[in-house]
């Protein structure tokens, strides 16, 4: 190769790799924010956490006394600027730098998740992204109850034309991003059913749990809600974030290679509610309960040896050695046995090694986790049995037991190093 | 031989570092960037499960997730240090002892590593990928002007593939295609309608077969290593045994050669266009609907260019059932030589195209796994002395089945069917079958035995069927 060919290759390297580095970046564009113009700027967002659990029993859409009382409310509170008709003309509405949405555009309301509608009625236009784009729209969370703001939210989905109930199942096109990333990134583990039997599972973890979340089922393991409901949306969030760290097993170094699910932490926050929104729609408990309760983790107390010496009480009377063992490392007499809801193999989880615990190593994480139980697994909850002060003496009392093991491992280094001297 | 008590030192450390892998087990790059076990990707190591093939296709990022600051944000948020040690790998593959047996005789060999691959890789950009393999083998063979073979102890360079991928969808949204941001990477299409994953352009020293059906990079049987022969005294060594890999990607033609210029024989299990020590070239891969994956691209393979065309169409995936299928379609304009019409010997003047085409599938079941492929090829320019003498059209048919016993016990089985073509007089069809058994202690370390038998009749005189069984230990270690 001559020197002059060469000097060539490396200069057209250097600039497709100065192009490649600085070169155009992704197109500046929001995951189903195609429609944004066309309607008028109401971008379908994902409804924040504290509005994501909000909603709407399914029988409401379609309840005549229901949809009559809505009308009444629409008529006095809404028609000046949505119009009769839903068709975003009203009279006060015309003259708004955001104008109202038509509700007769049946494709832009099939966009659009209840939680979401539930959240524009509740706090109008008083929220971002709206309030930047200057929406007059007012809050009604106020003025309306709960029952009342489902009410014209059934009238005005009268309007589209769509006699069913506002639910993903009916139109699925509400919960299209997140369908598109769940097929990129959930499917291969949860399956296209979302019922945990994709191909990768039985080659995890062959005949032995943990296996992929079935979200048909009601059983989900971490939560926040108590035994036997549904997590709430932050719980769901919480775990697509963080993702699921391994039990133990074959790679787990002390720098990194212990998750069985990635954490999506990278993922845009909006994109990570859009695909927990679609997991959600597996599953119709979600539209089914009328109220989500969780469990309260009241701030941590200060550890003491007093408070440690209870928690090592409670461990032993909670009966948490039969499985977990007296020194916490998942070597109880009967750890051998346990079986998960499914019937497989369980480990129970070695308790001196909090970085591996499922549901987070915080205090509050395992806190909650005392309080809620892991669902499906053979972890009751101790909500019944402990009170909070005993939980939190439980608590550091686990907590210890790494401490315990590491002081264990140093002792048996520093013997062996003074057998040396 | 110098070499060798370094080896063996060197195996030993390492051996006392997996014997203390409780403290300090080792993962290989990806797992250390993403903080995943191996399994999460892989069936078990080096197989790609359908997870760890959309990571592979979407350039080695999480689906959807991608750090939105690539390497910078790396350095910034974990420290020069750790990103630098979490963009290496260091892989080891070698038959410690190796016992090969025909009528004539049997050989135990003990064996220094056949491979050590240092991997330098990480996403740099959301959009933009690097994949580097320098490898050390200390028992490269390579090819001797004075035609023949001969050993070298040591060589050292960029191993089977060197590459970057970067996704161009940003290029087909500047061209009016709507585009949608997933997880920081660009993607072409609308929620909903259409969606398109790319493409992504890998260029570089490329083997593109990892999107195939059968991935011939990621299969739990490796290839064994030729075997030479040597007049003692004497540097130069001709082929004594052929190796066994996956003959429907070999080249299948006896008597063919590579180039005119050196003379080095085109060998009939020299595998090419897939599974090869990889070439110059580029290729563009795109996922359709999550569906469909095309793949399209250009190799250099020896003096000639190939052009190929993928198709894989993902049928399922549900109910722990996962099946999809391959088309392969591929033309080399001029990549081999047809032997001298007069002298087998030495290559003619004329170069060969070669028409390939194939059929693949993959079924994955609970713990099986299935794949398989059959691949045709053609040759066309022959001279026409030589068109009696010579049969252009062969086949290869390669099964491989892999059952996960038990969490740490992968067994496999492997049938390989050459019907090979070439020159008549020298031209002999093969039939392998291998089982292996692979343990692994820890996700990154497998011990595996493995025996490969030779179901055709013994023929002392060919080095494809000169041998009945072919046993190994070995050790496949990545870190």
């Amino acid at each position: 190769m001559s020197p002059q060919v060469r000097v060539a290759l490396v200069a057209a390297t250097s600039a497709l790799a100065m192009l490649v580095l600085w070169g155009p970046g992704p197109r500046s564009s929001r995951a189903n924010g195609e429609r944004d113009a066309e309607t008028g700027g109401h971008a379908h967002v994902p409804a924040p956490l504290e509005y994501a659990d909000a909603h709407v029993p399914p029988s409401v859409w379609t309840d005549p006394a229901m949809i009559a009382r809505g009308r009444e409310i629409y008529a006095a509170k809404c028609a000046v600027c949505h119009g009769d008709s839903g068709d975003g003309r009203g009279p006060a509405g015309r003259a708004l730098p955001l104008k109202p949405p038509d509700f007769r555009d049946r494709a832009g309301v099939a966009e659009m998740r209840d939680n979401y509608w539930f959240w524009r009625v509740s706090e109008g236009g008083q929220v971002e992204p709206f309030k930047g784009r200057g929406s007059a729209m007012p809050p009604w969370k106020g003025e309306l109850s709960v029952q009342e703001r489902w009410a014209v939210m059934a009238y005005q989905h009268t309007f589209s034309g769509h006699d069913g109930p506002h639910v993903p199942w009916e139109h699925p096109e509400s919960v299209a991003v997140g369908r598109d990333i769940y097929a990129m990134a959930c499917l291969a583990c949860h399956g296209a059913d979302g019922r945990g039997d994709g191909s990768v599972g039985p080659m995890l973890a062959p005949r032995r749990a943990p296996q992929p979340r079935d979200f048909t089922s009601g059983e989900f393991k971490f939560r926040s809600t108590p035994s036997g409901h549904l997590p709430t949306t932050a719980d769901l969030f919480r775990t697509v974030t963080e993702g699921i760290r391994g039990g133990g097993g074959a790679v787990t170094i002390g720098l990194r290679g212990q998750r069985l699910m990635p954490a999506f932490r990278h993922m845009p926050e909006e994109q990570r509610l859009e695909v927990v929104e679609y997991i959600k729609s597996f599953n119709r408990g979600f539209w089914d309960r009328v109220e989500v309760k969780t469990v309260a983790v009241p701030p941590p107390p200060v550890v003491t040896a007093e408070r440690l010496a209870r928690g090592r009480q409670l461990y032993a009377d909670a009966e948490c050695v039969a499985c977990h063992g007296a020194g916490g490392r998942g070597d109880g007499p009967s750890a051998p046995t346990l079986k998960d809801s499914r019937g497989l193999p369980i480990a129970a989880t070695d308790l001196t090694r909090p970085e591996r615990f499922k549901n987070g190593p915080r205090p509050e994480d395992v806190y909650r986790t005392l309080m809620t139980g892991l669902a499906g697994t053979p972890m009751p909850s101790y909500a019944d049995a402990l009170e909070p002060d005993q939980a939190w003496d439980l608590v550091y009392f686990v907590l210890s037991l790494s401490e315990t093991r590491r002081a264990a491992g140093s002792h048996a280094t520093g013997s062996a190093g003074g057998g040396g001297r | 031989m110098a070499e060798r008590p370094r080896i063996a030192a060197a195996l030993a450390v390492a051996l006392a570092i997996v014997a203390a892998a409780e403290v300090a087990d080792a993962v290989p790059a990806f797992a250390r960037q993403y903080d995943l076990q191996c399994n999460v990707c892989h069936t078990r190591p080096p197989r790609l499960n359908r997870f760890g093939e959309q990571f592979h296709m979407m350039g080695f990022q999480i689906p959807s997730a991608a750090r939105p600051g690539g390497l910078i944000a790396s350095f910034r948020e974990e420290g020069p240090a750790r990103t630098v040690i979490d963009t290496l790998a260091l892989r080891v593959v070698g038959g410690l002892f190796e016992y090969s047996e025909s009528p004539r005789e049997t050989e135990i060999k003990a064996e220094p590593p056949h491979e050590v691959a240092l991997f330098i890789t990480r996403p740099v950009t959301p959009n933009v990928s690097v994949y580097v393999e320098l490898e050390y083998e200390p028992k490269a063979v390579e090819f001797s002007r004075r035609r023949g073979f001969f050993e070298r102890e040591h060589r050292f360079g960029v191993g089977k593939e060197a590459f970057f991928m970067w996704n161009l969808g940003w290029l087909l949204g500047a061209a009016g295609a709507p585009t949608m941001e997933m997880g920081g990477q660009t993607m072409v299409g609308e929620h909903g309608k259409f969606t398109l994953h790319g493409p992504m352009l890998m260029a570089g020293k490329i083997d593109p077969n990892t999107n195939f059906s059968y991935p011939t990079n990621r299969q739990m049987l490796q290839g064994t290593e030729l075997e030479i022969e040597k007049e003692q005294g004497e540097d130069v060594g001709t082929v004594h045994r052929l190796p066994v890999v996956p003959y429907a990607f070999a080249s299948k033609f006896f008597g063919l050669f590579r180039d005119r210029n050196e003379g080095e024989p085109q060998l009939v299990t020299d595998q090419v266009m897939y599974n090869t020590t990889g070439a110059p070239g580029a290729d563009l891969h795109a996922m359709v609907n999550d569906v469909v994956l095309a793949q399209a691209g250009v190799l250099r393979e020896n003096e000639g260019v190939n052009a190929y065309g993928m198709l894989r169409v993902d049928l399922l995936d549900r109910r722990e059932l996962a099946l999809n299928v391959s088309a392969l379609l591929n033309w080399g304009f001029g990549v081999a030589r047809a032997p001298d019409p007069d002298d087998h010997r030495r290559p003619g003047p004329g170069r060969l195209d070669r028409l390939r085409y194939g059929l693949a599938a993959n079924l994955r079941w609970r713990q099986w796994d299935l794949y398989g492929a059959i691949i045709v090829d053609r040759l066309y320019d022959l001279p026409g002395l030589l068109r009696r003498r010579f049969d252009r059209d062969a086949a290869g048919l390669t099964l491989e089945v892999d059952y996960l016993v038990h969490e740490k016990v992968m067994l496999s089985g492997r049938f390989d069917q050459l019907w090979a073509g070439g020159l008549r007089d020298e031209k002999r069809d093969g039939s392998v079958f291998s089982v292996q058994a692979k343990f692994y202690p820890w996700q990154n370390v497998a011990f595996f035995v493995r025996d490969s038998v030779n179901l055709r009749g013994f023929a002392q005189d060919n080095p494809l069927r000169n041998w009945r069984h072919q046993l190994f230990v070995g050790i496949d270690w990545d870190f």
